[in-house]
């Protein structure tokens, strides 16, 4: 899915109605970083306004760190083929996201790879994906 | 496409039911004289499409250059500058990511006239004497009636899509609106209960729906503010269920904007 977001910033920023999922503003999240990692899932809320997975990340001394990704909406996301059962609690899965500006572990998914590797996007008002997994620079945005 | 037809019941409907019944199964129901509506019935996206225009892209309709350009509220002088204010603070503030809280922060849809933007695809149902429109995002449903009278402005019950009164001129619905709630706001724009919308919606390709929608309120606007959104058929989609059950957005008490409960 690909939506020309340029042309229409004028109007985004006139209209909250329009912006981000068209119900909640994106904008406590970091606008311009994005960060990869992987984690186990510990619950997986396919609901609305918005679904969320939960995911336990290992980070170093052994020190887990629990984190919020915040996905688009259930309608949103069974149009463009995600379905309410393929997370599960217990399942490894890589993110791309941009992380709340203030530090809290909470996040907005850009992108998913699941345990069997196959990867989403999370719709068109959530942008796209512009680090890879590995968390590199695209050279295109992956949405 | 099915269509639903109410009709008063009468002596020996049942058995007229039946036989109508049975013929509906063996002969298709296109065709048939004034049931055919006016070929609104069915799923519509917005056009431009917010869904991305996954209803069928082999031959995209042909797009109103005007369509979703919405100017300035024609505001009297005393409401004009406080709206300009306000929304160059929701922009400083979102710039800032402290978006202001709003009635989507607590899981409340857009009543009118901010559903008939299509958020989400939406589905209108034309059936006898009604038009009911049913949009995806927060399950908003309207019903507009064509018969009986709109309730005077002081009168009527204020509701998130108010009170809806529709006619036929010619291949154009045309929709009369009061009684919107005072804190249901489209673009933060302030008004009064005797603010009226009207809307006149037509067909203007086999696939595309024009809304020409024109609010007045002689309290707050010197003149009628007039915008077009148009809507693109999406044949075959289902309207999906939406309850905001899982709210993890709250305003933040001390500074009014969005925050989201993360633990």
């Amino acid at each position: 899915m690909r939506i020309r977001i340029a042309p229409l910033l004028p109007l985004l920023l006139l209209a909250v109605p329009l912006t981000g999922s068209a119900h909640h503003s994106f904008a406590p999240y970091e606008p311009d970083r994005q960060i990869a990692f992987s984690g186990v899932v510990t619950d997986f809320q396919w609901t609305n306004p918005h679904i969320y997975i939960e995911i336990d990340v290992a980070e170093g001394g052994g020190e887990v760190r629990h984190w919020l990704i915040e996905c688009a909406n259930t309608t949103i996301l069974n149009r463009v083929g995600w379905k309410w059962n393929m997370i599960k609690p217990g399942d490894e899965i890589a993110v791309i996201v941009s992380p709340l500006r203030n530090g809290e572990p909470a996040a907005l998914l850009k992108r998913v790879r699941l345990a069997d590797g196959t990867e989403f996007g999370n719709g068109g008002p959530a942008g796209p994906a512009t680090i890879g997994f590995d968390g590199q620079p695209l050279a295109t945005e992956s949405r | 496409m099915a269509r639903v037809i109410r009709r008063p019941m009468q002596r020996g409907a049942i058995f007229a039911l039946a036989v109508g019944v049975a013929l509906s199964l063996t002969a298709p129901v296109q065709g048939q004289d004034q049931d055919d509506g006016h070929g609104i019935t069915g799923s519509w996206e917005r056009w431009p499409g917010q869904s991305g225009g996954l209803g069928s892209s082999a031959n995209p309709p042909p797009v109103n250059p005007a369509a979703g350009r919405i100017p300035d509220p024609p505001l009297k002088p005393a409401y004009l500058e406080p709206w300009r204010a306000e929304q160059s603070e929701i922009q400083r503030l979102t710039a800032e990511g402290l978006p202001p809280a709003n009635n989507y922060s607590a899981c409340i849809g857009d009543g009118m006239p901010a559903m008939m933007q299509a958020m989400f695809p939406m589905e209108i149902l034309e059936t006898e004497g009604q038009v009911t429109i049913i949009q995806e995002a927060y399950n908003q449903v309207r019903r507009i009636y064509f018969d009986g009278e709109l309730p005077a402005p002081e009168d009527a019950e204020p509701r998130f899509a108010g009170h809806s009164l529709g006619r036929w001129e010619g291949d154009t619905l045309v929709v009369e609106t009061v009684g919107i709630k005072d804190y249901v706001l489209f673009r933060n724009v302030p008004h009064s209960p005797q603010m009226r919308i009207v809307e006149r919606i037509r067909l203007v390709a086999d696939d595309v729906l024009e809304n020409e929608v024109t609010i007045t309120d002689p309290e707050y606007l010197t003149g009628p503010w007039t915008w077009t959104w148009a809507y693109r058929r999406w044949p075959g989609y289902r309207i999906q269920e939406y309850v905001c059950e899982n709210n993890r957005y709250f305003r933040d008490p001390e500074q009014g904007y969005q925050r989201l409960r993360v633990e």
